[in-house]
């Protein structure tokens, strides 16, 4: 296994989720499969290709920045069209006691 | 035994840009919620961000500015929390390579208060609790930030009051951000920790988190001192805590401890590129770094020999300094221009704000004309004050309030026969001058004023006038 059940119930409670205790065999065995499918990109390309971080310093990427120009901005009944919203703000249960 | 304290600070201050740090959208304050939003900065899926020049070249001039080092080659990272504040519930900052390092700021003893990095992040939406619901306004989420941590350096509650006053005025003078702590824009956490004098090992830290005045950081550094030795002398152990500081009580309370210290699993932001500077670049903005405030301090009490109090009233205020640069240029005489400054302008300038922005119908070139009447002994101080505060009112010329015959003076002839008609026509200030009542002498002023409709020099007039009355 590439992850234990610890670092399940640990990351669990870092993003906020919860889970029947009943659950967290398979969000491991899930969880360890999507890794052993990143390790196994990881081991087939490492050979010949550069990381980002080693490319750093090779390319002039001042040129990917952008202008500080104000562009328009979404009308609030758009942004907020996919969510609980109430006064032209997101709501979600109370976050603080 | 005695303790020292060990405190370091970590100030985040918003940059002046015009558009967030990762989209155009407004950086304005206030707006109905969330209509500076788009969908870069509400996290939606699919939306990519693009870094704000003006962001990178804000963070190098601050850098610049604290005698840092920069980076020409960084990179952001994200930093990964689940709270509504965040829309991706992660927020991209900057961990391992920041764009600038290893400065210091010195403060009046000389001693140097190290920055170890400035880096650039974004800043979170706004939460507002109520009833059962929390409430987020995105507009304020994606405004640039830039964080800067200094090194544990920082020995009494006002040598952190010092260093955090030097940094913002450093910060508004290079003109990347107004640092106004009460509307947000300039917040600070103090890490505090007591060590034993003479000792080198640090004891356990408590961070007391999000302080918006200094005065307020003050009180709170000097509560958690006391806390921390108060348990150190009882024999106990400082908890390691993330604290908050209640401005009404005057005391710091926990929220949260060691064990709800957050795992921020950093890693190197994907969606955007290496950040790569070009040493021109660097150059140039060096290059335009204007006179820092203590600078500007040096060069107004060493060299232009304005007293350190006037001057303490006006070295902060970039503009303020601009305009009265530019009278003396034009000929103004330093005291004159900074004493009709500092009493009659900044009495229409009530606010710290007002100063800042200092928009004031007189031009540097008709505040020197109104110096120079002034400087020459053709207008009295009270006429120059008049003048200047209908000249504020109104915005017109110099000429429109003091007309040549106002400031013909009396010729030297003239005036020695004015003085003399002064006398006799007061005979008896004479008897009593001499007898020793000096403040006799005032109503021959009264005389010599009237007679002249208040052309005459009165320096001059006084010096005829002693020399008569001792005859």
């Amino acid at each position: 296994m590439a992850i234990s059940e610890e670092e399940i119930k640990w990351l669990a409670r870092l993003s906020k989720l919860d889970f029947e205790e009943g659950e967290l065999e398979s969000f491991t065995r899930g969880l360890d499969e999507i890794i052993g499918f990143a390790d196994r990109i990881n081991s087939d390309v490492a050979g010949d290709t550069q990381s980002i971080r080693e490319v750093e310093g090779e390319c002039d990427a001042l040129s990917a920045l952008r202008p500080d120009v104000v562009t328009p901005s979404s009308p609030n009944e758009e942004i907020t069209s996919n969510a609980v919203s109430e006064r032209g703000c997101f709501s979600v249960r109370r976050v603080v006691k | 035994m005695s303790y020292e304290m060990v405190c370091g600070i970590e100030t985040h201050i918003e940059l002046s840009t015009a558009t967030k740090i990762f989209c155009g959208c407004s950086t304005a304050f206030g707006g109905a919620p969330n209509t500076h939003c788009c969908p870069i900065c509400t996290g939606q899926p699919g939306a990519l961000p693009t870094l704000n020049e003006k962001v990178v070249e804000y963070a190098i001039t601050a850098g610049l500015a604290t005698n840092c080092k920069i980076n020409a080659v960084t990179h952001l990272d994200r930093k990964n929390y689940c709270y509504p504040d965040l829309p991706k519930a992660y927020q991209i900052s900057q961990y391992d390579k920041p764009l600038c390092e290893h400065g210091y700021i010195a403060l009046d003893s000389g001693k140097k208060i190290g920055i170890t990095r400035i880096h650039i992040e974004e800043d979170a939406g706004k939460l507002m609790h109520e009833g059962g619901f929390t409430f987020i306004d995105y507009n304020r989420g994606g405004v640039p930030l830039i964080e800067i941590v200094s090194e544990p350096d920082i020995s009494s509650p006002e040598e952190a009051r010092e260093y955090a006053e030097k940094l913002r005025l450093i910060m508004r003078a290079v003109g990347v951000s107004d640092c106004r702590m009460q509307e947000g824009s300039m917040r600070c956490d103090v890490n505090i920790s007591l060590k034993e004098k003479g000792s080198g090992a640090f004891g356990t830290r408590t961070e007391i988190k999000n302080m918006n005045s200094l005065s307020h950081m003050v009180k709170a550094l000097e509560y958690e001192y006391s806390r921390q030795e108060d348990i150190l002398k009882s024999g106990g152990k400082v908890e390691q805590a993330t604290l908050r500081f209640d401005e009404r009580t005057g005391e710091t309370y926990v929220m949260r401890t060691k064990e709800d210290a957050q795992d921020y699993r950093y890693f190197p932001e994907p969606d955007l590129l290496t950040v790569v500077i070009p040493q021109e670049k660097i150059d140039s903005l060096k290059a335009a770094l204007p006179e820092l405030p203590d600078a500007r301090y040096k060069r107004y009490t060493r060299d232009l020999g304005i007293n350190p109090h006037s001057a303490r009233l006006i070295y902060a205020y970039s503009n303020v300094c601009a305009f009265i640069d530019g009278v003396i240029a034009l000929g103004g005489g330093v005291k004159n221009t900074v004493n009709l400054t500092v009493g009659t302008i900044f009495s229409t300038l009530p606010s710290e704000g007002d100063k800042e922005e200092f928009a004031i119908k007189v031009t540097a070139g008709e505040m020197a004309k109104l110096v120079k009447l002034l400087d020459g002994g053709f207008i009295n101080v009270t006429m120059a004050q008049k003048t200047l505060a209908s000249m504020l009112a109104e915005g017109k010329a110099v000429e429109a309030y003091i007309s040549q015959s106002d400031t013909a003076k009396v010729d030297e002839g003239e005036l020695e026969k004015i003085c003399a008609d002064a006398l006799k026509a007061n005979p008896k200030v004479k008897e009593d001058f001499k007898a020793g009542k000096e403040k006799a002498i005032f109503a021959l002023f009264g005389y010599v004023k009237k007679q002249t409709g208040g052309r005459a020099d009165m320096r001059k007039a006084e010096e005829i006038l002693r020399k008569l009355l001792s005859e």
